[in-house]
Order: C-alpha cells, then sequence, then structure tokens
C-alpha cells in the first residue's frame, strides 16, 4: 500500500524557542558571575527583542505593528539597564544607588504598559463592560495584596526620600503591567496561541519582580524567569497566530469558565486572605486598606452582577420573543393543514358524486336488465368499470394520506385470520393476473390469526398483491403466503418482476416515491400504495421490508404480532 | 316485498340510479331533490324506509334524520348515502339517528343488503 508520511515543517516559532530554551540553559552552565555570563545575560535580551521586530514585520499588517514595536522599546529599555548594572559590577563590583540603570528600568515599565493597553484597546473592544470589571477586580485583589505585602513595608523601611520612592516604585511598575494585562486576559483574544505566550512572557517576569521585591533578594534561578521571559515575549510575535489576534468579528459571550472563575474568586478573596495573614504572623493589617479594597471589590462584583443580569434579561427577551414568532407560524401551519384537510375532503366528494353515477349505470348495464349486451358492449363497458374504480382507489389513497399525515390511525380492531384476507385479495387479483399469463400461488399453514382491522388489512394485501401483479411481466410468477413463524404472523408477496434498485429501497416507502423501475417502463402508479401498506403495518404494531433484485423479482415481507399478543398490546 | 321507500338527493342521475334499482327489487319510490322536501314527502306518505343523502341544500341529511326521529315515524329506518366517507363523517351520521351508513360509490347489491337487513325485523 502507498503511503505518504507528510511532515510538518518545524515553524519559525518552533525553532526560535528551542534555541531559546538553549541558550538559557548555557547560561546556567557558564561560569557564575564571571564576565561571559554577564555579557550573555544582555546576548538573550536582544534575542527578545529580535524576535519582537522579527515576528511583527513577518506576521503583521503595517498598521497592527505598533503595540509589538512598543514592547520591543520597553525590552530595549531592560537589556540598555541590564547592561549598565552588569557595566557597573564589572567595572568596579560596586553598585551605586540609584543608578541610571534604575531609571531606564523604570521608564520601561510604562512603554510596556502602554503597549498592553493598546492591545486590549484594539481586541477587547466588544464585551469590554464585564472584560474591565472582571480585570479590576484582580487589579484590587493584586494591588491590595502588593500593598501590603510589598510596597508598605519597603516606603517604611530606612533610607532617603528619594531611595524608597524608587524602591516603591518598582512594585508600583508591576501593578501598572498587571491592570493592562488582566483585561488582555479576560478579552476575546485569549484564546490565541500568540497571547498565551505574550501572557506567559509577562507573567513571568512579574513573578520574578515580585519575589525579588518580596525578599530582596536575587535568587540565581530568577535570572532563569527573566531570560524565559525574553524568549516567550519573542515567539509571541513570532507566532503566526499573533495576526489573528481578534480578527473574528463577532465577539462570543463572555464565558465563565473554571480559569476565570477561579482567577476572579482568588482577586475577590484577597482581602480577608491579607488580613489573616498578616494577622497571622502578627504584623500590621492595615486595615484601611483591607477595607478599602475589600469595598471597591465588592462594588465591582455587584456590577459584574448587574451585568450579568442585563445580559440574561436581553437573552430571556430575545427567547420570548422567538417562542411568540414559533407559536404563531405553529399557528398558521395548523391553520394550513386544517385548509388542506377540508380541501381534500370537498374533493374527495365531489369526485366521488359523478363516479358514484358512472359505476351505478355501468352496473345497471351490465346486469342486462335493460336489454341484452353484445361481447363487445359487455367488454367495453368493463373497461368503462376498470377505469372508474382506479380513479376511485386513486381518490381513497389520496384521502386516506391526508389523513395519515393529521394524525395516527384510528383501527376497529378485532381478531381477523390473515389468510383468510389474503385468499380474497388473491382471489380479487385473480382475472388481471389471468389476463397476463401469470402464475398466481397462495399458500396458508399454522395459526394466522393477528389482531387488527380486516378492512386495512385487507387494502393492505390489495395493494401488494396488486403491485406484485402490475410490475411483473406476462408470464412471470406472484406467489402470496402466509404462516406462523418464531412467533409472528408473516405475510410474504413474492413475484418474478422487474425488481427495485437497491438505492431506491429505503425511499421506496415515501408518499409519492416511485421507483425508476416503474416509471422509465410507464407503469401507471401513484406512489402512495407502498407508503399506505406501511403505514396499516406500523398501526398494528408490525413491521414491513423488502427485498429484491433488479429483473429478477420482488418480495415483501410483513410480520405482525399473532392474535394472542397483538391483543395485550392494544388493550 | 313491497311499500314505499323515500329518497332524497340533489343530484338527479342518483336519484334516478336509486328509483331503479329500488323499483327493480319492487318498492314504491317517492323522490326528494332537498331536505324540506324530503320532510315534507315522509309526512305525507308514510315510507317504511329512507334512503337520505348527507349534503343536501335547505336542510341536510342529518337534520332530516333528527326530524324524522323526533316526528311521528320515529322508528323508520335511515339509511345515508354519502360522498362523504371519512370515519368522522359516519359517526356523525350515526349519532344523527341513522340505522346505517352506505358510502358513495356504491354497489345495487349493497343497497339491497342493507334494505334487507333493516326491514327483516
Amino acid at each position: 500500500m502507498l503511503r505518504t508520511v507528510v511532515r510538518r515543517k518545524p515553524r519559525l516559532v518552533d525553532v526560535y524557542l528551542l534555541v531559546g530554551a538553549v541558550a538559557i540553559g548555557v547560561y546556567f552552565a557558564a561560569p557564575a558571575d564571571s564576565v561571559v555570563q554577564t555579557v550573555y545575560y544582555s546576548v538573550v535580551g536582544v534575542y527578545g527583542i529580535a524576535g519582537l521586530v522579527l515576528g511583527a514585520q513577518r506576521n503583521l499588517a503595517r498598521g497592527a505593528r505598533f503595540p509589538w514595536y512598543l514592547f520591543a522599546v520597553g525590552l530595549i529599555g531592560f537589556v540598555v539597564g541590564d547592561t549598565i548594572f552588569d557595566a557597573y559590577l564589572i567595572g568596579n563590583g560596586t553598585l551605586p544607588f540609584p543608578s541610571a540603570a534604575d531609571w531606564i528600568y523604570l521608564a520601561a515599565y510604562p512603554v510596556l504598559f502602554a503597549a498592553i493597553a493598546l492591545l486590549v484597546a484594539r481586541y477587547g473592544r466588544r464585551r469590554i463592560h464585564i472584560a474591565l470589571i472582571d480585570a479590576g477586580i484582580v487589579t484590587f485583589g493584586f494591588v491590595l495584596a502588593q500593598w501590603v505585602f510589598v510596597l508598605a513595608p519597603t516606603a517604611q523601611a530606612t533610607g532617603s526620600l528619594l531611595d524608597r520612592s524608587i524602591l516603591v516604585a518598582y512594585p508600583a511598575m508591576d501593578i501598572l503591567i498587571v491592570a493592562p494585562l488582566a483585561g488582555l486576559i479576560y478579552s476575546r483574544a485569549a484564546r490565541s496561541t500568540s497571547f498565551v505566550l505574550l501572557a506567559l512572557a509577562i507573567l513571568t517576569m512579574l513573578v520574578a519582580d515580585e519575589v525579588y521585591y518580596g525578599h530582596g533578594v536575587n535568587y540565581r534561578w530568577l535570572d532563569g524567569f527573566w531570560l524565559a521571559s525574553y524568549a516567550l515575549w519573542g515567539a509571541a510575535a513570532l507566532h503566526p497566530s499573533v495576526a489573528a489576534l481578534g480578527a473574528d468579528a463577532e465577539a462570543p459571550r463572555p464565558r465563565l469558565g473554571t480559569s476565570r472563575l477561579l482567577l476572579l474568586g482568588l482577586a475577590g478573596a484577597a482581602a480577608p486572605i491579607v488580613l489573616a495573614v498578616q494577622t497571622g504572623r502578627g504584623a500590621n493589617a492595615h486595615p484601611y486598606a483591607v477595607a478599602g479594597f475589600g469595598i471597591a471589590i465588592t462594588v465591582l462584583v455587584l456590577g459584574r452582577m448587574a451585568l450579568l443580569l442585563r445580559a440574561y434579561d436581553a437573552a430571556r427577551r430575545e427567547a420570548e420573543s422567538s417562542r411568540a414568532v414559533l407559536l404563531e407560524q405553529n399557528e398558521q401551519l395548523r391553520e394550513l393543514d386544517r385548509l388542506k384537510d377540508e380541501f381534500v375532503g370537498l374533493v374527495s366528494h365531489d369526485l366521488r358524486t359523478p363516479l358514484t353515477s358512472i359505476t351505478g349505470y355501468v352496473e345497471l348495464l351490465e346486469s342486462e336488465e335493460t336489454g341484452p349486451l353484445t361481447d363487445e358492449q359487455r367488454s367495453f363497458l368493463s373497461i368503462v368499470a376498470r377505469n372508474a374504480d382506479r380513479l376511485l382507489r386513486l381518490v381513497n389513497d389520496l384521502l386516506f394520506v391526508a389523513r395519515l399525515q393529521t394524525g395516527r390511525l384510528d383501527l376497529a380492531l378485532d381478531e381477523v385470520d390473515l389468510a383468510e384476507v389474503a385468499e380474497h385479495a388473491v382471489a380479487g387479483a385473480g382475472p388481471r393476473a389471468g389476463a397476463k399469463g401469470l402464475d398466481l400461488q397462495f399458500a396458508a399453514s399454522g395459526d394466522t390469526a393477528v389482531f387488527g382491522e380486516s378492512g386495512r388489512l385487507g387494502q393492505l394485501l390489495d395493494n401488494l398483491v396488486s403491485n406484485a401483479v402490475k410490475f411483473t411481466p406476462h408470464g412471470g410468477s406472484v406467489s402470496v403466503s402466509v404462516k406462523a413463524e418464531n412467533g409472528a404472523v408473516v405475510l410474504e408477496v413474492a413475484d418474478s418482476g422487474i425488481g427495485i434498485p437497491e438505492s431506491e429501497r429505503a425511499r421506496l416507502f415515501e408518499r409519492f416515491f416511485r421507483a425508476s423501475t416503474a416509471v422509465s417502463r410507464q407503469i401507471p402508479g401513484t406512489g402512495l400504495g407502498l407508503h399506505i401498506a406501511q403505514a396499516i403495518v406500523d398501526a398494528h404494531g408490525g413491521r414491513i421490508t423488502v427485498s429484491s433484485v433488479v429483473g429478477e423479482g420482488t418480495t415483501f415481507r410483513v410480520e405482525l404480532p399473532p392474535a394472542t399478543v397483538g391483543a395485550e398490546v392494544h388493550a | 316485498v313491497s311499500g314505499t321507500i323515500l329518497v332524497a338527493d340533489d343530484e338527479d342521475d342518483i336519484l334516478g340510479l336509486l328509483r331503479v334499482h329500488l323499483t327493480r327489487l319492487g318498492y314504491e319510490v317517492v323522490a326528494a331533490h332537498d331536505g324540506e322536501e324530503a320532510v315534507r314527502l315522509a309526512a305525507e306518505h308514510r315510507p317504511m324506509l329512507a334512503v337520505l343523502d348527507v349534503s343536501m341544500p335547505k336542510l341536510d341529511g342529518l337534520e332530516v334524520t333528527r326530524r324524522l326521529r323526533a316526528g311521528d315515524d320515529g322508528d323508520m329506518p335511515v339509511i345515508l348515502l354519502s360522498a362523504l366517507v371519512q370515519p368522522a363523517d359516519v359517526e356523525r351520521g350515526l349519532e344523527a339517528g341513522a340505522n346505517a351508513y352506505l358510502r358513495k360509490p356504491f354497489t345495487g347489491e349493497e343497497l339491497r343488503e342493507r334494505i334487507e337487513e333493516l326491514l327483516a325485523v
């Protein structure tokens, strides 16, 4: 067997991330605090910037690149800060505070803020109320924790006012980043891979920042986080899905997923958590801050609830109005149905009246009480009678089908011997079969009593037997058998006729459907007979199936519950 | 067998058909073309049986049946003969008080059987 193996070409972004990961590994492999390692750190930063610029140019239209260039500018700030920082360390081993690096670092954060805010404005515009409120809840929770755990202790530490201001400014900048990031998380851009990479880049940076501020220690592994952040930032721009960020015109309704609920719940619980932690370790609980942020978060939650309720109301109104439309359409359909029934009834009545005169007077003539008939006259009259009969059958079928459509078939049930009904139908078809030179057989065996309506069962048998005769060419054979088999009464009507193509058998019992073999031979019919037959079998709790070979013949098989079982079913 | 049978139908052709069949069976026939005439002729001729169309002008066959049932000949056998053949139509006819409901088109044989059934008692 031939098989083509489709190999996915590695995408640029995959290669980029892989190289980034290797680069971070190399950083940790280098001798700690060596000049090489220190310089290498900035090189990884440049790698991130390169990814951002390249990605924006490859994947984005000119107008959409600006926020990503801003990210690049922010990262350039960080790399320049890193370089100055390293220069001091390599140069004389001491670091002045505050240094030029601090100013450049601090200036980079607002640029990143602006970039994220631009993305939110661009991709989160729709459903922005709920996104903003959710972002607000998360931000307030973060700010409270930041204030109590980081900002307040730093502000109260010793040192000059300038020193303390700069120390406070770093965690404050993280707040600046968290706010639009939360907004972006709750915007509809949140579902693209590019976004996930971007959010990871920002989160990685924030986590490292927070650990650094919170403990005032530069753990070695924190470098890994910051470096990973650079690489993820570049990858976000390089991932092709960056172009699809917010590309869909229609925003879906905001979903309240588990992760969203967890994040909101955590933020909402910020006040009691902060209170418990601070009380637990005997530190200042900052009651005013806790109370203030607690109230702010509560107000936002209320606003969120109000928006949800409003959305719910709108949805309900919409559902109600569409329900009203449906009801009205339903009513119109019912009226149409009633008109159709009335029409069918009228047509049936008006066709029957002239048919009554035709068949009635033909019958009088055929009785020869008005005078003897010649053979030719008798044969002509029988043609009139046969065609009047055909017309009457058609009218009956149409009326019956119209009734089937409006409701189920109500049967006047009684114990009926199916063999007797079949024999009667076979006898009725005798003259037609004889005229075509058909070999018409009938056989019955076993207890063939069923519980049903004899008139309807007669109609069923007439339909099947007359079909068999109609579709079997001169000299063929038709055999009808009724027998008890496996707890059912089974009727089989088999012919050596033209057959029904396999592909049409599924549609055979549909209203007005006619097999192509019948149509192409111009055998007259309405396509109602088998539909009616199936309805009658269904109403009796039975099953009708067909097997056929084109050109060889067709067998219809009807299985009905025997009288004993049928009586229980219908009781 | 002899006696008078009332037939009513707004179609002359069908009245003619009924007349031939019933005359051959040996009955006298009085024929009405609408419901009102049928009620009047019933009172006038006191027939032993009535064969009534359902859809007739002025009074329909159901109403004629009800009036016959309410009048002096309350127990006279009534056969409704109609081109309205739905089960609901038959039910309405029997509810109005008819003894039998014959669907059009009918054969002479069917008509004879019904009449003999109803007059046998």
